[in-house]
């Protein structure tokens, strides 16, 4: 009963449109003042711990890191590197589109950025082409969403802080599940540009190739830092992400020569806010689920679903569209903050792999940032090709279609995203 | 005086980043470094003490978190569910925002004085953190300074929007080196400005 309240409350506060953050806390202290005699002593002080995790600040370097480096120059790198790649088959630049936004997405790790950095360059030589503006639109806005599965991905991170999942292991499974993605949304694009018989580029000489890489390399290294220095165990993930951090930073100042030397106070204090923004819904959340925990949810749901014979089959399933309907209403981190500390305990539970369980709600984040109403890269792309939510929608389809479907694939293949981390003979 | 207070609550976040970053990343290098045989480096290498690293980076993001989370509220920073109301018209959605802003007041508010009330318990013990062994309501003192600024915060924008329907909006795709683009973008994670005051 009570905690049929708790939600209520939650959902009309939230409605109202107010901070997210906000409205988990005040439907916490309603609820501490009114409905219980937990001691307000305990919550305070969860207020000033909740963040107080040295895991957990692997979010403000990952996001430093990503900021130093989401910039139209690198973008540029990215594109030609791609397209010197694969921009001779089928589908042309937007196969390189693809390909340029996985690339960017994993030194960026921010979605809406990596449509605006790929998409303002790309759709406009897209379109002089002779592409359809929608197959561009199309392509940029699903493949944008890759950033959140392709490591570092600060997702992930806050999907490990708020279940105690490996960090490092998370980022392993996720590698595989990414590019699968990135091929068949590949694959999506060929299909429908052959099927149309638009455009392909002049195919590039392998000189022309290497110095495209070799421009782009530096970039791509940042990947490699964070996913070999945590594998090899030579340093925890936040000072992966802290030395990331600063290698993005030397990078985008005195390599590539992209940002000068004053921006780096606005670099800083943009990524500050960002990091304080989410900090401040992880100390709500942790709030949150502490009373949620303490209300003994987690716990009346798994005896409820085994009781009505349900096993992880149905149970995935239901999470699954739990989560593209809240990926309606809500944008994913606080989805994941929210969500994570309920469904994981049943998911595990039910014997569910805790590190599939994570990919899995990942992906679903994914799906959600590119289908309305409120999928961010959808108002995106429709910023930059001034092209209606509604137009844009259906111009969408055919690689929103594919992801669903690669979304089925990981919930039920917990193989695609386990064998990495497993043969790699990391544990969690 | 109130673009005193802007500068220095910039200042002191954007240095807080800053500076936790180099914390951690010499405190990487140190670790390695001391452990390269290299004569007299090495002697003095590990006698530099760096354990205190991890805690310090934690209490300095803490204090950017609560004071970084005033300033977002001062810049339209933090996200919400603005799908619904974003359909209302001007008048009913006004009446929204005024409320969303008033509880934001409201929440910061109790957890300032809260906060305050804990710091104002634990100054009065001999706690002090396990490795700086800084007193620790120095550190929690963070939790009302942020909460009640943020608090002032809310009832700025509040004022503001009153006065003349204006928000802060912050744009979640900004990428460098790109000339803007989204002119008239609506997103769904924030409230839409209304056209004249809030009191229209």
């Amino acid at each position: 009963m009570n905690a049929a309240i708790i939600f209520v409350l939650l959902f009309a506060l939230m409605l109202t449109g107010m901070p997210i953050s906000i409205s988990l806390g005040l439907t916490v202290l309603t609820f501490l003042f009114t409905m219980t005699n937990v001691p307000i002593e305990s919550v305070a002080l969860k207020l000033f711990t909740g963040i107080e995790k040295f895991e957990i600040m692997a979010i403000p370097f990952f996001i430093l890191a990503g900021n130093f480096l989401t910039h139209g120059g690198v973008a540029k790198r990215m594109i030609n590197f791609a397209t010197s790649m694969i921009g001779h088959w089928h589908g042309g630049l937007g196969l390189a589109g693809v390909m340029a936004c996985a690339l960017f997405a994993a030194v960026s790790g921010s979605s809406p950025a990596t449509v605006v950095a790929i998409g303002s360059l790309i759709l406009p030589a897209m379109v002089a082409q002779g592409f359809p503006k929608g197959f561009g639109a199309g392509v940029i806005t699903t493949a944008g969403a890759l950033g959140i599965l392709i490591p570092p991905s600060i997702a992930m991170v806050i999907f490990a802080v708020a279940t105690n999942t490996s960090i490092g292991a998370l980022f392993m499974a996720g590698l595989i599940p990414g590019i699968v993605l990135a091929m068949l949304l590949g694959l999506t694009t060929w299909y429908r540009a052959r099927k149309f018989g638009y455009p392909r580029m002049k195919k590039a000489t392998w000189g022309e190739r290497w110095h495209a890489f070799r421009a782009s390399a530096w970039g791509l290294l940042l990947v490699f830092i964070v996913l070999g220095g945590i594998y090899s165990g030579f340093f925890t993930p936040t000072e992966a992400a802290a030395v990331s951090a600063v290698y993005a930073f030397i990078i985008a100042v005195f390599v590539y020569k992209d940002m000068p030397l004053r921006r780096v106070g606005k670099v800083l204090l943009d990524s500050a806010s960002m990091s304080a923004m989410l900090l401040y819904i992880i100390t709500n959340a942790v709030l949150f689920s502490f009373l949620m925990t303490s209300e003994q949810v987690p716990q009346a749901l798994t005896s409820w679903l085994l009781s009505m014979g349900l096993g992880p089959i149905t149970f995935l399933l239901a999470v699954n569209i739990l989560l593209l309907l809240a990926g309606n209403v809500m944008e994913p981190s606080s989805i994941i903050l929210i969500m994570a500390p309920i469904l994981f305990p049943v998911a595990v539970k039910l014997g569910i792999d805790p590190v599939h369980f994570g990919i899995l709600i990942v992906v679903n984040m994914e799906v959600g940032m590119c289908h309305p109403p409120v999928g961010l890269n959808l108002y995106v792309a429709s910023g930059i090709t001034k092209m209606g939510i509604t137009e844009l929608t259906v111009a969408v389809w055919p690689w929103l279609a594919t992801m669903l479907g690669f979304l089925m694939v990981v919930t039920y293949w917990p193989g695609l995203s386990l064998w990495l981390p497993k043969t790699l003979g990391m544990s969690w | 005086m109130s673009k005193i207070l802007n500068h220095l609550e910039e200042w002191i976040i954007a240095t807080l980043m800053g500076a936790a970053t180099v914390i951690i990343f010499v405190a990487v290098v140190h670790r390695y470094a001391s452990g390269l045989s290299i004569p007299y480096i090495q002697d003095a290498l590990i006698k530099i003490n760096m354990s205190w690293a991890q805690e310090a980076c934690i209490y300095m993001f803490v204090w950017m978190a609560k004071f970084g989370a005033a300033y977002g509220v001062r810049t339209g920073i933090h996200v919400g569910v603005d799908v619904l109301i974003n359909q209302l018209g001007d008048k009913n959605r006004g009446r929204f925002i005024i409320f969303g802003l008033l509880a934001g007041a409201f929440f910061t508010g109790i957890v300032g004085t809260l906060g305050a009330t804990f710091v104002w318990e634990i100054g009065h013990t001999e706690q002090v953190s396990a490795d700086l062994e800084m007193p620790m309501w120095i550190v929690y003192l963070a939790v009302p300074l942020g909460s009640y600024l943020m608090c002032f915060r809310f009832l700025q924008v509040g004022w503001t929007f009153w006065k003349t329907g204006e928000l802060p909006k912050h744009d979640h795709a900004h990428v460098e080196g790109i000339e803007d683009i989204k002119a008239e973008m609506v997103d769904p994670f924030h409230p839409a400005p209304v056209k004249s005051g809030g009191n229209a």
